[in-house]
C-alpha cells in the first residue's frame, strides 16, 4: 500500500459522521441517516463495477439478495443478527461469482439490460415464493432491542468500513487492472491478465457491498417486500453516482447525501415527486456532467490557481 | 400622504390582518390524519380518490362543529403521503408521518406491503390506523390499534359465491386468475374455500403480473377449459375488462365474476359491451331510488377531481374519519390507545348510510372490522344495478 | 390444431406491436449508441392522445373512422415534439455516452410520469371501438381491430426496411449505426443522421402508441410493460439489428402467448427473462448483433 491512502482524511471524515449521529435524537432524522447510508454504500457499489467500464444494473437484484438473506436468516432460522448481517453478504456475492461468470463475457448495453432482466426475474421470483411471503413481503426483521437506539451509528460504521474497504481495493494494484480493462480489454489480456476472473472478483466484491447494503435494510425497515428491489433502485443509485460526481470515491456520497435529502422533502409533494426529482435528475446531468465534486475541484483548483 | 407611505401602511395592514388569522387559526386544535396511499403509477387514481374522500369527511365534521373532547374543538386535517405500493416506500412514508409530522392516527392506508411496513412502526410507536389491506395476517389480538375500514374478501365472498350459485346452479366449473400480488393471492385463497363448498369443481388458478397490457394469451388459455363461471377475484377494473373483452372475441360465454371489482366505469373502458352481466362483490351503485342526495353530490366532486365513480376503497377513508371522531369523542381522550380501546364498542355514521359499529370474532379473533354492508352488484346494460345487500350478522 | 392457430396468430398480433417498439429502440442505439428509457413515454404520450381526441371528435358528431384517423395524426405529432425536445434539450449531448444517455433517459422517465399523470389523470381512458366485429382465420376467431393493426405494422416495417435499404437517407443511417467515423469521413452529416434515427424513432413509437389505443389499456403507464418487452427484444435480436427486432419482438410474443397458455402469465414473464439470459450466454451479442 502506499500513502495515497489519505488515511487522515478519511478518519476525519468517517469520525465527524459517526460523531455526528450520536448527537442525533430526532426518529425522523435517525431514519433519514440510515437511509443516506445505505444508500451511499449501494452507490459505491456501483461505482466500484463502473472502475472496469460496466453498467451493474444487478445491484438491485443483489441488494434484494442481501435482504431477503437476512430476513430469513432471522425470522425463519432464528439465527443472530450479526450472523444474519454477514450472511446476506455472502450470499449476494456467490450469486454474483455464478451470474458473472456467465455474463461478464458480454458487455456495455448487454451487460446492463441482462443485469436489469435479472433484477426483475429475480423479484418476480420473491413474489412467487410463499416462503419469502410473496407480494407481501416479509416482517418482523427486527435487529436486538439493545442496538434499537445505536442504530444510525450501527449503519454508518458498517457502510463506511466498507466503502473504505472498495476504496483500499481501488487504489490498489487490483483497482489499475479494473482501470487498465476499462481502457482496452484486449491490451490487458496480452500482458497475461485472466480478464474474467479479475472481471468476476470486482463483481463478487461490489454485490459483497450492495448484498450487505441489502441486510442494512431489511433490518433499518424491518419489512421487505418484492417490490422495493425494482430496477429503480439500481437507477436511483446511478443517479447518486452521476450527480456526486464518478471520478472519485467521494461522489456518490455527496450525490446520496444530496438526493436522499431532496427526496425526503419532495416526498411530501405527493404525486409532483417524480417530478421535482426527475428534474433534479435532468439538470444534474446536463449542467454538471463531472457531477457536484467535479463542480468543487474546478473551483478548488480556480481559488488555488489564484493564490499562487 | 405619498404613495409610498401608503404602500407601506397597505403592507403593515396586510401583515397585522395575516398575524391576526394565524392566532385565529391557532385557537382552534388539529389532529392530523395520515395517509399511506399510492400517489403515482397504476393505483394512481385509487390513491387520490382516498384522500379526496378523506378531505371531505374531515371538512364535513369541522364545519359541523369539529370534534369535542371536553372543552377543547378539534379539527381534522388529512395529510398523504405516496407510498408506491412497495414496503420501503411504505416505511418512510411511515417515518415521515409518525416521527416528521408527528401523526397519531392514521386515517386509512392502501396496499398490503406498505401497510405492514407502516404497521411495524405505529403498533410500537402506539398509533392508531385504519387500512384497507386485506389478510388476517394484519388484524388481531396482537395488533390492537389496527382497524380495517373497507369489506375485504373474508366478509365479501362469503356472501357473493352463494349468491352466484344459486342465481346459476347450472354453472358447474370455474376458472379462476388473480394478479400475482397480495390482495390477489389473499382474494384467491379465500375465493378457492368459499367455492369449493358450494361444489362447483375448479378447473384452474392462475396469476399474471401487474402492469400487463396484452391479455389474449391469457384469454386464450381460460377459453380453451371451457369453463362456465371465469372468476377474476382481485384483478383492477381495467385488467378485467380487457381479459372480459378478449373472452367475447375467442367467443366464450358464461357467468363473468369480478368478486372484489368495485365499479362499472373501469370494467367498461376496456372491455366495452363485454363487461354485460359481470357480478361483483365491492360495486358501490350511485343511481337508483335508494341514493340519497348526499351520496350523488359527493360522488359528483369526486368525479370532477379524479375522472372516476367512487368505490368501496375511496368510501373506507371517509368512514373512518367518522369512525374516529366517535371514537375519540366516546374515549374523551385524543390517545390513541384509548381511542383503540373503545372503538370496538363505538357506532359511527358511514358513508352508505345508518349507523355500524365494527364485528370480527370469528374470523380474527377481535373486533376490528367495519360492519359494512355487502353488496352484490350486476352489470346490466351497461349500469351497475344493485342485486343484494347484506348486513353481516356475527360477533 | 386450432388451439396452435389461434395461438400462433395471437403471437403475431402481439409481435406486431413489440416490432414497432423494438425497431425504434434498435435505430437509436445504431445510430446514437444511447439506451433510451424513456421511449416508452412517446408511446404513451400518442396512446393517451388519441385515447382523448377521439371521444371528443366523436362528440362533434365525426364518424368514429374519421375521428381516429385524425386522433393519430394528432398523437403522433404530439409524441413527436415531445421526442424533438428530448433530442434537442438532452440527448443531443450524450451521443454514443451510454451511461450519460441511460442517466438522462432515467430521469426523463421520472419527469414525464409525473408530468402524464397530472396532465390525463390516473384513469384508465376508454376509446371506442374503431373496426367492431371478428373474423374467423383458419378456425381461429380474431377482431377486425388486431387484424387492421398487424397489417398497419407489417406495411410501416416493410417501408422502413424499404427506406433503410434503398434511400440515401436509409443508407446514411445505416452507415452510421455500422461505423460513424468512417460514415463521417465518407460525408454523412453526423448531428443531421442522429436527429433523423431519433425522430424516425419517435415515430415509430407514437404510431405503435396510437394503433394500440383502441384495443390495450390507455393509461399513463401503458408504456413500461412495451419497453421492457421491447428492450428484450432487442437484446435478443442483437441491439443495433433491424431484423434482430424484428425477429426478437416475434420471438417475445410466441414466448408470452404460448407460455401464457401452457403455463401461466407469471411463469412466462420468467421464461422470458431465463430466455434473454440464455441467449446472451450463447451469443454474446444477440443472435443477428454486430458491432
Amino acid at each position: 500500500m502506499d500513502d495515497n491512502l489519505k488515511l487522515p482524511y478519511w478518519a476525519i471524515g468517517i469520525g465527524i459522521a459517526l460523531a455526528a449521529t450520536l448527537i442525533v435524537k430526532d426518529p425522523y432524522i435517525s431514519s433519514v441517516i440510515n437511509l443516506i447510508s445505505i444508500a451511499a454504500l449501494m452507490a459505491a457499489s456501483l461505482r466500484f463495477v463502473m472502475l472496469m467500464g460496466e453498467l451493474n444494473f444487478a445491484t438491485a437484484a443483489f441488494v434484494g439478495i442481501g435482504a431477503y438473506t437476512a430476513g430469513v436468516a432471522v425470522t425463519i432460522l432464528d439465527w443472530p443478527f450479526l450472523v444474519a448481517l454477514v450472511l446476506g453478504g455472502i450470499i449476494a456475492a456467490l450469486i454474483s461469482i455464478v451470474f458473472g461468470f456467465v455474463t461478464l463475457r458480454t458487455k456495455g448495453p448487454y451487460f446492463l439490460l441482462i443485469g436489469f432482466a435479472f433484477t426483475e426475474a429475480i423479484r418476480i421470483l420473491y413474489s412467487k415464493s410463499m416462503v419469502l411471503g410473496g407480494n407481501s413481503g416479509m416482517v418482523g426483521i427486527f435487529p436486538p432491542m439493545a442496538l434499537d437506539a445505536w442504530m444510525p451509528t450501527f449503519v454508518m460504521a458498517v457502510a463506511a468500513i466498507l466503502i473504505f474497504g472498495l476504496y483500499v481495493l481501488e487504489r490498489s494494484d487490483f483497482g489499475r487492472i479494473l482501470t487498465a480493462i476499462r481502457d482496452n480489454e484486449d491490451v490487458a489480456r496480452t500482458v497475461g491478465l485472466n480478464i474474467l476472473f479479475c472481471k468476476i472478483a470486482c463483481f463478487a466484491a461490489a454485490s459483497f457491498a450492495a448484498g450487505i447494503a441489502g441486510s442494512l435494510h431489511a433490518f433499518v425497515n424491518n419489512v421487505i417486500s418484492p417490490g422495493d428491489f425494482s430496477f429503480l433502485l439500481a437507477a436511483f443509485a446511478l443517479a447518486y453516482v452521476k450527480v456526486g460526481g464518478e471520478d472519485n470515491v467521494v461522489g456518490p456520497l455527496v450525490g446520496a447525501v444530496l438526493l436522499v435529502t431532496l427526496g425526503s422533502y419532495a416526498l411530501g409533494l405527493g404525486g409532483q415527486e417524480h417530478i421535482f426529482y426527475g428534474t433534479a435528475i435532468v439538470l444534474a446531468v446536463l449542467l454538471l456532467p463531472h457531477g457536484v465534486t467535479g463542480i468543487a475541484r474546478r473551483g478548488w483548483a480556480l481559488i488555488a490557481r489564484k493564490e499562487k | 400622504m405619498s404613495i409610498v407611505k401608503s404602500m407601506k401602511f397597505v403592507v403593515l395592514g396586510a401583515v397585522f390582518g395575516v398575524a391576526g388569522s394565524v392566532a385565529g387559526a391557532n385557537a382552534q386544535e388539529i389532529i392530523k390524519l395520515g395517509l399511506s396511499i399510492p400517489l403515482s403509477g397504476s393505483g394512481a387514481t385509487w390513491g387520490k380518490g382516498s384522500e379526496f374522500m378523506c378531505k371531505e369527511a374531515a371538512s364535513e365534521i369541522n364545519e359541523a362543529g369539529g370534534v369535542k373532547v371536553g372543552d377543547v374543538t378539534y379539527n381534522f386535517e388529512c395529510v398523504g403521503y405516496d407510498n408506491k405500493y412497495n414496503a420501503a416506500e411504505g416505511t418512510r412514508v411511515a417515518q415521515t408521518l409518525l416521527n416528521r409530522e408527528g401523526v397519531k392516527f392514521i386515517g386509512g392506508s392502501l396496499g398490503t406491503a406498505p401497510v405492514k411496513a407502516l404497521q411495524s412502526l405505529t403498533e410500537r410507536q402506539g398509533v392508531m390506523i385504519f387500512t384497507t389491506a386485506w389478510g388476517s395476517s394484519i388484524k388481531g389480538p396482537d395488533f390492537p390499534l389496527t382497524f380495517t375500514q373497507m369489506n375485504t374478501p373474508f366478509e365479501i365472498l362469503p356472501q357473493l359465491i352463494p349468491y352466484i350459485h344459486q342465481a346459476h346452479p347450472e354453472a358447474k366449473t370455474l376458472a379462476m386468475l388473480n394478479p400475482n400480488d397480495a390482495s390477489g393471492q389473499e382474494t384467491e385463497s379465500v375465493a378457492n374455500g368459499v367455492w369449493k363448498k358450494t361444489g362447483v369443481e375448479i378447473l384452474s388458478s392462475d396469476f399474471y403480473e401487474r402492469g400487463t397490457t396484452e391479455f389474449q394469451p391469457i384469454a386464450a388459455r381460460l377459453a380453451s377449459m371451457k369453463p362456465d363461471i371465469i372468476d377474476l377475484g382481485g384483478m383492477p377494473p381495467a385488467d378485467a375488462g380487457a381479459v372480459l373483452r378478449e373472452l367475447d372475441s375467442l367467443g366464450w360465454k358464461g357467468v363473468k365474476v369480478v368478486e372484489v371489482g368495485t365499479g362499472a366505469d373501469g370494467l367498461k373502458a376496456t372491455g366495452g359491451d363485454a363487461v354485460e352481466g359481470v357480478y361483483m362483490g365491492a360495486g358501490v351503485t350511485f343511481d337508483g331510488p335508494d341514493v340519497t342526495d348526499h351520496q350523488k353530490k359527493v360522488n359528483e366532486d369526486a368525479r370532477a377531481a379524479i375522472g372516476e365513480s367512487l368505490n368501496a376503497i375511496q368510501i373506507g377513508f371517509y368512514d373512518s374519519v367518522y369512525a374516529l371522531k366517535a371514537g375519540i369523542e366516546a374515549a374523551k381522550s385524543i390517545d390513541p390507545k384509548e381511542v383503540a380501546k373503545v372503538m370496538p364498542d363505538v357506532t359511527f355514521k358511514t358513508f352508505y348510510g345508518g349507523e355500524i359499529g365494527f364485528y370480527g370474532m370469528d374470523s380474527y379473533g377481535s373486533r376490528q372490522q367495519m360492519r359494512l354492508p355487502v353488496i352484490v352488484t350486476q352489470i346490466q346494460d351497461g349500469k351497475l344495478v344493485e342485486m343484494a345487500r347484506v348486513v353481516p350478522d356475527g360477533k | 390444431m386450432q388451439t396452435a392457430i389461434q395461438l400462433i396468430l395471437t403471437s403475431l398480433q402481439i409481435g406486431a406491436v413489440y416490432i414497432l417498439f423494438s425497431l425504434g429502440l434498435t435505430l437509436i442505439f445504431g445510430v446514437m449508441r444511447i439506451v433510451n428509457f424513456a421511449h416508452g413515454h412517446l408511446f404513451a404520450v400518442s396512446a393517451l392522445v388519441v385515447a382523448y381526441t377521439v371521444p371528443w371528435l366523436a362528440d362533434t358528431g365525426l364518424p368514429v373512422l374519421p375521428a381516429y384517423l385524425l386522433a393519430v395524426i394528432a398523437g403522433v405529432a404530439v409524441a413527436m415534439v415531445l421526442g424533438f425536445l428530448m433530442y434537442v434539450f438532452g440527448f443531443k449531448y450524450f451521443q454514443r455516452d451510454m451511461v450519460g444517455s441511460f442517466i438522462l433517459s432515467i430521469g426523463l422517465v421520472l419527469l414525464l410520469d409525473g408530468i402524464l399523470l397530472k396532465t390525463f389523470g390516473g384513469a384508465v381512458r376508454p376509446v371506442p371501438e374503431i373496426l367492431p366485429g371478428t373474423v374467423t382465420i383458419l378456425g381461429a376467431s380474431v377482431t377486425v381491430q388486431r387484424v387492421a393493426l398487424c397489417a398497419a405494422a407489417v406495411i410501416i416495417t416493410a417501408a422502413l426496411y424499404w427506406a433503410l435499404t434503398r434511400t440515401k437517407l436509409g443508407k446514411a443511417l445505416r452507415a452510421v449505426s455500422i461505423d460513424h467515423e468512417a460514415a463521417m469521413l465518407q460525408g454523412v452529416p453526423y448531428n443531421r443522421m442522429a436527429l433523423a434515427g431519433f425522430m424516425i424513432a419517435a415515430a415509430l413509437a407514437a404510431l405503435a402508441g396510437a394503433l394500440i389505443a383502441p384495443i390495450s389499456i390507455v393509461s399513463p403507464v401503458i408504456g413500461a410493460d412495451y419497453l421492457i418487452k421491447g428492450f428484450i427484444a432487442v437484446i435478443i435480436g442483437g441491439l443495433g439489428s433491424v431484423p434482430g427486432a424484428i425477429l426478437g419482438g416475434l420471438f417475445v410474443a410466441a414466448i408470452e402467448t404460448f407460455g401464457g397458455f401452457y403455463l401461466d402469465p407469471t411463469s412466462a414473464t420468467i421464461a422470458i427473462f431465463v430466455l434473454v439470459i440464455v441467449v446472451l450466454l450463447v451469443r454474446p451479442k444477440g443472435l443477428l448483433g454486430h458491432g
